[in-house]
């Protein structure tokens, strides 16, 4: 298993800049995010504000990102991170494929997660809550679940849920077709209001489900590391771009308003050289 | 020392003065990113806390008895009595203060 210097999770303008920083501070460097980089900035239609690029969309700024980490030779890992683990020195990162990643240290720039919590999910997380197909599946062998999922893609942990519970409810939180058959997999079309120990409650229902695998774009940051300071959304850090935890930075949308890309860089290029400064007084120890 | 327990049977876990209990799997990432950790735990508390790596899908009893529904789960005993439960990985510092308050 190979070792990164920096783990950044996340491909907006933030991750971006940082991961480019970072390369040309010679680290290596795993970039974590989406195909197409960021599908929140393709949907901005206008930026006016980024030095140089006068008039430009967020999708022609994602493509003129792209070509920059293509020109650096930087890929992007395509993966989710729903938990970082600080295993003192190094941490681990889990991915929602299943895979684990390894970095000295983590950058955060993953973005301001919106969605608030379910009642329930909270106090349940980790004893009937879950936010990771892959990696709980196998204790709900022959189960009910429930899965609630904020985009298409979760359709798939669902299907792959089905194999494995005996019952599987999929209850979509965004509009369209849902494109998942299966004898035991039953799609429901209302609100979740409620999770219960051993329930879960909507707003014109009641299904008995062992386990609620809730599944959002990302994990809110309280939730990713153990012990991470934050404010409401946000991940607290200092003007070095420093979390409370040694080794953890974060930048761009996460760390506060004003949410602009412009910020969002900056800080990710702060971010890298907090980072590199890390490293070598770390490795020096 | 470590000790493997196999046919749901946590032995001497019950009569010890303090044991900790590592619920695991196999297939599970943080229960793997976790296990070195508990192994310097293990050492560390030595003739004061007894360790057990439970395998949950070896042991299912056991991991019914406790009620384990998300790995990892770690579940100090004082006593044969649970004394502190967490669950999902935690660092090393916030292992040993869970050790020392239960």
């Amino acid at each position: 298993m190979s070792v990164y210097d920096i783990a950044v999770i996340g491909t907006g303008p933030g991750g971006i800049s940082a991961a480019v920083t970072a390369a040309v501070r010679n680290k290596s460097v795993l970039l974590i995010g989406e195909k197409g980089l960021s599908s929140k900035m393709r949907k901005a239609k206008e930026i006016l504000n980024y030095p140089g690029f006068p008039r430009t969309s967020g999708g022609e700024l994602a493509d003129r990102f792209q070509a920059h980490l293509d020109s650096m030779g930087i890929p992007v890992t395509e993966d989710r991170i729903t938990a970082v683990y600080d295993m003192g020195g190094t941490f681990g990162l889990q991915g929602r494929s299943g895979e684990m990643y390894t970095a000295r240290s983590v950058i955060l720039a993953m973005g301001v997660v919106s969605a608030a919590s379910i009642p329930g999910e909270d106090e349940l997380l980790g004893s009937g809550v879950s936010y990771c197909a892959t990696c709980d599946a196998p204790l709900y062998r022959g189960k009910t679940v429930a899965v609630i999922g904020y985009s298409p893609d979760e359709e798939a942990e669902g299907a792959f849920l089905s194999e494995v519970a005996s019952k599987v409810y999929y209850l979509p939180m965004y509009k369209g077709d849902v494109s998942l058959d299966g004898d035991n997999i039953e799609v429901i079309h209302s609100r979740p209001v409620r999770i219960e120990r051993g329930r879960l409650v909507t707003d014109d229902a009641e299904y008995e489900a062992d386990g609620v695998f809730v599944l959002r774009e990302s994990v809110a940051p309280a939730k990713l590391i153990y012990g991470l300071e934050t404010d409401g959304a946000h991940v607290v850090t200092d003007r070095q771009m420093q979390t409370n935890l040694k080794g953890v930075f974060a930048c761009g949308d996460i760390t506060g308003r004003p949410y602009q890309y412009i910020k969002a860089a900056g800080e990710g290029n702060v971010c890298a050289l907090s980072c590199v400064k890390y490293l070598d007084e770390t490795q020096k120890m | 020392m470590l000790n493997t327990v196999a046919n749901n049977d946590l032995g001497a876990a019950r009569t010890a003065a303090k044991a900790f209990i590592d619920f695991n799997a196999t297939w599970c990432g943080p229960c793997r990113m976790l296990a070195p950790i508990v192994d310097e735990l293990a050492d560390e508390y030595d003739g004061q806390v007894e360790f057990y790596s439970v395998d949950v899908d070896e042991n299912p009893d056991l991991a019914a008895e406790f009620g384990v529904m998300s790995i990892p789960t770690l579940v100090v005993l004082k006593g044969g009595q649970e004394a502190a439960k967490q669950v999902g990985f935690i660092p090393k510092d916030a292992l040993k203060a869970l050790i020392d308050r239960a």
